[in-house]
């Protein structure tokens, strides 16, 4: 998406909400919002002529993102859990046409609260007990929900193979396709997943697909939103949790995933939430395929700041931090393995 | 003697972030310009090292298959023996030999994982190790961190 093309972005938004609010709007901030490869997010603030304000959030397709997914992924998502312990935002509008505003894109309400980098160790300070109590159990009620609901059942449920294989197929020809350099510690990796692979899961879930710190809200002491929600599907539940706990999102305080509460009461809320019982082998199958599936992700991105098609810093620093620290805790894991 | 490239890189980062960033309005931009600035700062830091670190995996990588060579099925064994480690080549042919060393590498850790000996195991691994430890950036993570404060 050039920049030219973003200069017109807030008119044609104002116009565009104005019409389908059917009201007089003006537009009293219009930001982009950095981080994130997947879309373009924008925080905007209109008044209408009663001097009623409201605050959205714009979320449209990038030509070039990280990963592809469908935007109607993250709205069905969003919609399955209105209403529920699971706090998201207000679904306005989706569109799939390019016309609107250039590009596909989603239109929802802005919820209070703010983000925190995965990277900054007290970004949660001094809330992280009520905070991580909180974040453990939303991801319990995550995979509680049944899904046969209206927009769960709507996501693809009809593999022939177990959850784990359609997952690790799905990333490693992620890998395949877009490596730039040979990598021995992933090759290891993705050899040890292959071989000895989880059993099936007790229930299948929706799984969120990116359930870390730095993808919800907070506000003090309260979880307000979980976001981006774009890669999620049917799978196993621990899928969610393996990556969650991973320690890459934790990796100054690994005593404290997502540096909230330490990990053995983490996973008793998360237990006692979901209803549903951990097996630690599968739990730490689902922990090394994390870093597969993060290396995908960093590795992707480092692809399209090769190539050129998208030089977003995002894809320049995914590949070197991320993707350094996941090989570490494959090797960790590797080593752990021999011992 | 002129001044080195690694230290006008660092220079560069760091008026990105202290006297550039800071005159940007647009949060975005600014977020922008300062992981730039990060990113700036850490590619000038490894700078220095980046050829001699490719150099010194290699000399790990081929010593470690050439020491365990016995171990290994014949065909690994040919591969083994053929390969030539040059010294004072440019840096993209030494990026080449690296890859065809990690790929044989990658061959040999399969044969490896098909042994009960727990020590070549443990002694493979620690290759591994030693190989990322001559890479990573991620030990610099700080420097992204004050460039976001």
């Amino acid at each position: 998406m050039s920049m030219e093309s973003n200069k017109e972005l807030p008119s044609k938004f104002i116009s565009y909400y104005s019409k389908f609010t059917n009201k007089e709007l003006t537009l009293l901030s219009f930001e982009r919002v950095f981080g994130g490869a997947s879309r373009e997010t924008f925080r905007i603030q209109v008044k209408d002529k009663t001097g009623s304000e409201e605050k959205l959030i714009l979320r449209r397709t990038q030509e070039s993102s990280l990963i592809e997914t469908s935007q109607s992924t993250e709205y069905l998502a969003y919609s399955a859990y209105q209403g529920t312990a699971v706090p998201v935002p207000a679904m306005v509008d989706i569109k799939e046409d390019e016309e609107t505003l250039g590009a596909p894109f989603m239109l929802m309400q802005q919820l209070d609260g703010v983000e925190a980098s995965p990277f900054t160790p007290d970004a949660y300070s001094p809330h992280e007990e009520k905070l991580g109590k909180q974040f453990w159990s939303i991801l319990g009620e995550i995979s509680k929900k049944d899904i046969n609901d209206n927009f769960i059942s709507q996501f693809e449920n009809n593999s022939e193979d177990p959850c784990w294989k359609s997952e690790l197929d799905k990333w490693v020809d992620v890998i395949k396709e877009d490596s730039i350099s040979i990598e021995p510690i992933l090759e290891a990796g993705i050899r040890k997943l292959y071989e000895d692979p989880p059993k099936d899961p007790q229930k299948k879930s929706l799984v969120h697909g990116d359930y870390r710190n730095g993808n919800f809200l907070f506000k003090d002491n309260k979880i307000t939103g979980i976001l981006d929600w774009e890669m999620a599907h049917i799978g196993d539940p621990l899928e969610d949790l393996g990556w969650a706990l991973s320690p890459i999102w934790s990796w100054q305080d690994r005593q404290k995933p997502a540096y909230l509460i330490d990990r053995q009461e983490a996973l008793s809320i998360w237990e006692s939430s979901s209803e549903i019982t951990i097996d630690k082998s599968d739990l730490n199958w689902w922990e090394l395929f994390a870093c597969i599936k993060g290396m995908a992700i960093w590795i992707s991105a480092g692809n399209e700041f090769k190539t050129g098609k998208n030089v977003d810093p995002i894809n320049l620093f995914s590949p070197w931090i991320p993707g350094d620290i996941h090989l570490e805790i494959i090797l960790d894991i590797l080593e752990g393995d021999l011992h | 003697m002129k001044p080195e490239i690694n230290i006008a890189l660092m220079n560069a980062a760091q008026e990105i972030l202290t006297r550039f960033s800071p005159l940007i309005e647009d949060e975005y931009e600014q977020s922008r310009l300062n992981s730039w600035g990060a990113l700036i700062l850490i590619s000038a830091m490894k700078f220095n090292q980046s050829y001699s670190s490719l150099a010194e995996e290699n000399d790990s990588i081929i010593n470690w298959l050439r020491k365990t060579k016995q171990t290994y099925s014949k065909d690994l064994i040919k591969e083994i023996d053929e390969v030539k480690v040059e010294e004072g080549v440019e840096q993209t042919i030494l990026d080449e030999q690296n890859q065809l060393l990690r790929a044989i590498l990658v061959k040999a850790h399969k044969e490896v994982d098909l042994k009960e000996d727990i020590e070549l195991k443990k002694e493979l691994l620690n290759l591994l190790r030693e190989m990322h430890s001559h890479r990573k950036v991620s030990d610099l993570i700080g420097l992204l961190q004050q460039a976001d404060s």
